[in-house]
């Protein structure tokens, strides 16, 4: 994509009069509004007309390894094979060859038990029935299960336990209800790290989560519709902050207003716009 | 007179020495008799020309002493062996050596194909993972100099390190997700490490 480098965006609502236009020369202003800030290193943004937000990107990182692609599944085994085949015998092999070897000359007619040298325990204990013990312990042994099913809906953080999820709010915006990362407006006094810190402290669930940083990692800016653009402030600007839940959270969720989503099911409930700003930060790694 | 009395007590010693197991002390050699001066011990003998030389002599046997330790210590100490770059004894154990079935045409055609299609499959993840990283850190970017035009001081704040970071834990994905309320059975075990000491 070799378009300059400003960031062109779109209103977020299209107002129906026809006035959502494309101002490309958007920074201009904010350009004449630059001296004022410079100058003013105490009230930050006095000139802006944008007002601040900071939300936060809450992520449940995965729980459990994804399953293998048939490709991988084909290379794991060829792996497997080829190690076999390259490798030595081991104690426990040796010790199942040897054993097999004392049966079969057991069986046969002209055996004399003084000829064997002496093998201690070995003949009370083969080799096999260790493996069998083995397996029996094995089994008494039951993990959780990997895949929890369709059971769970969209609001449960034990989704895609393979996947990486992130937090999603129906907030009202205006006059609508939208999907969106939660945000918070910003405060003056504070870093937009606390706000989003306390964009996370409002949702109902008690998460704790580990901030990656004080840098932000993406952020969306839209225009008011005209009717309520009041003086000084044309729109909005969001800056979203990365966090990494830490412990896993069992409270159940409004069905409604939350939701644990990933990343390819981002675009069933983000709008466009805010989900092309998204999109480049949530990683699917 | 002095060697008189000395034989004479020596004469009279060995008649009664079987006797008297105490032996008085003018039949011991040391004493002579009672006429003669007193006279402590050592002062019969050889008058003692050591007094100066005897420290100095022990001081070069020290010093002999600690050349010689300064020459052991000069050795550099034995160098710690690394196990893992040393391969065990078992490893040329004729006997462990595994019979190997020959590959036919087929399988090693599959296994050359197969080994192909996984580098170019890796290869596009890599490119892949690649461009998302790249898309991440573009839009960070973008990110804080639209702060930075916003404001100055919310700018440096957020190129600011954060302390509480690091160290950053986190338990990543298992095969399978963890039971809740598990009670983990004792794990008791034998370390049989060597430790080694220079």
């Amino acid at each position: 994509m070799a378009a300059p480098f400003r960031c062109i965006y779109r209103p977020l609502w299209r107002v129906i009069t026809g006035s959502g236009r494309l101002t490309v020369g958007m920074r201009n202003i904010s350009f004449t509004e630059n001296h004022f800030s410079a100058t003013n290193h105490k009230t930050a943004s006095v000139g802006s007309p944008w007002t601040l937000h900071g939300a936060v990107c809450l992520q449940r990182l995965p729980v459990i390894s994804q399953d293998r692609n048939p490709i991988e599944e084909e290379f794991s085994g060829l792996m497997q094979q080829m190690e076999l085949e390259r490798s030595l015998l081991s104690d426990h092999e040796l010790r199942l060859l040897e054993d097999a070897a004392r049966m079969s000359r057991k069986q046969e007619e002209d055996y004399d038990s003084d000829e064997e040298e002496d093998y201690g325990d070995k003949e009370i204990v083969t080799a096999q029935d260790l493996e069998d013990a083995w397996e029996q312990k094995l089994k008494q042994f039951h993990p959780a299960q990997r895949s929890n099913g369709d059971k769970l809906d969209v609001s449960s953080s034990e989704r895609c336990l393979a996947d990486s999820l992130v937090l999603l709010i129906k907030q009202d915006v205006g006059s609508q209800k939208v999907w969106l990362l939660p945000q918070v407006q910003w405060k003056a006094g504070e870093t937009l790290r606390q706000t989003a810190e306390r964009a996370l402290a409002h949702l109902p669930a008690d998460v704790k989560a580990t901030f990656l940083g004080n840098a932000p990692c993406g952020f969306y800016k839209y225009k008011y519709p005209k009717d309520i653009q009041k003086e000084g402030s044309v729109g909005a600007k969001v800056f979203f902050f990365k966090a990494v839940m830490c412990s896993p959270n069992h409270l159940p969720l409004e069905k409604n207003s939350f939701a644990w989503v990933k990343k390819d099911e981002l675009k069933d409930f983000l709008t466009p716009e805010y989900l092309k700003q998204v999109n480049r930060f949530i990683m699917s790694l | 007179a002095g060697i008189v009395c000395r034989t004479l007590s020596r004469v009279v010693s060995s008649q009664t020495s079987c006797c008297s197991s105490v032996v008085s002390v003018r039949h011991s050699h040391w004493f002579t008799s009672i006429l003669s001066p007193k006279t402590s011990v050592p002062l019969r003998a050889e008058p003692k020309k050591k007094k100066k030389v005897d420290p100095r002599r022990e001081q070069m046997m020290k010093e002999r002493l600690k050349k010689k330790l300064k020459k052991l210590e000069r050795v550099p100490p034995e160098l710690i062996p690394i196990e893992d770059f040393i391969t065990t004894a078992k490893c040329f154990d004729e006997t462990r050596v595994r019979e190997v079935p020959k590959l036919s045409f087929e399988e090693t055609e599959r296994r050359a194909l197969l080994l192909k299609h996984w580098s170019r499959y890796k290869f596009s993840q890599h490119q892949a993972e690649m461009a998302e990283i790249k898309e991440a850190l573009e839009a960070q970017r973008q990110a804080l100099e639209e702060l930075k035009i916003e404001s100055e001081d919310l700018y440096k704040a957020a190129i600011g390190p954060d302390t509480d970071l690091f160290p950053f834990q986190h338990q990543g994905p298992c095969y399978t997700p963890p039971i809740p309320n598990y009670e983990a059975p004792d794990g008791k075990y034998n370390d049989i490490t060597r430790v080694y000491t220079q």
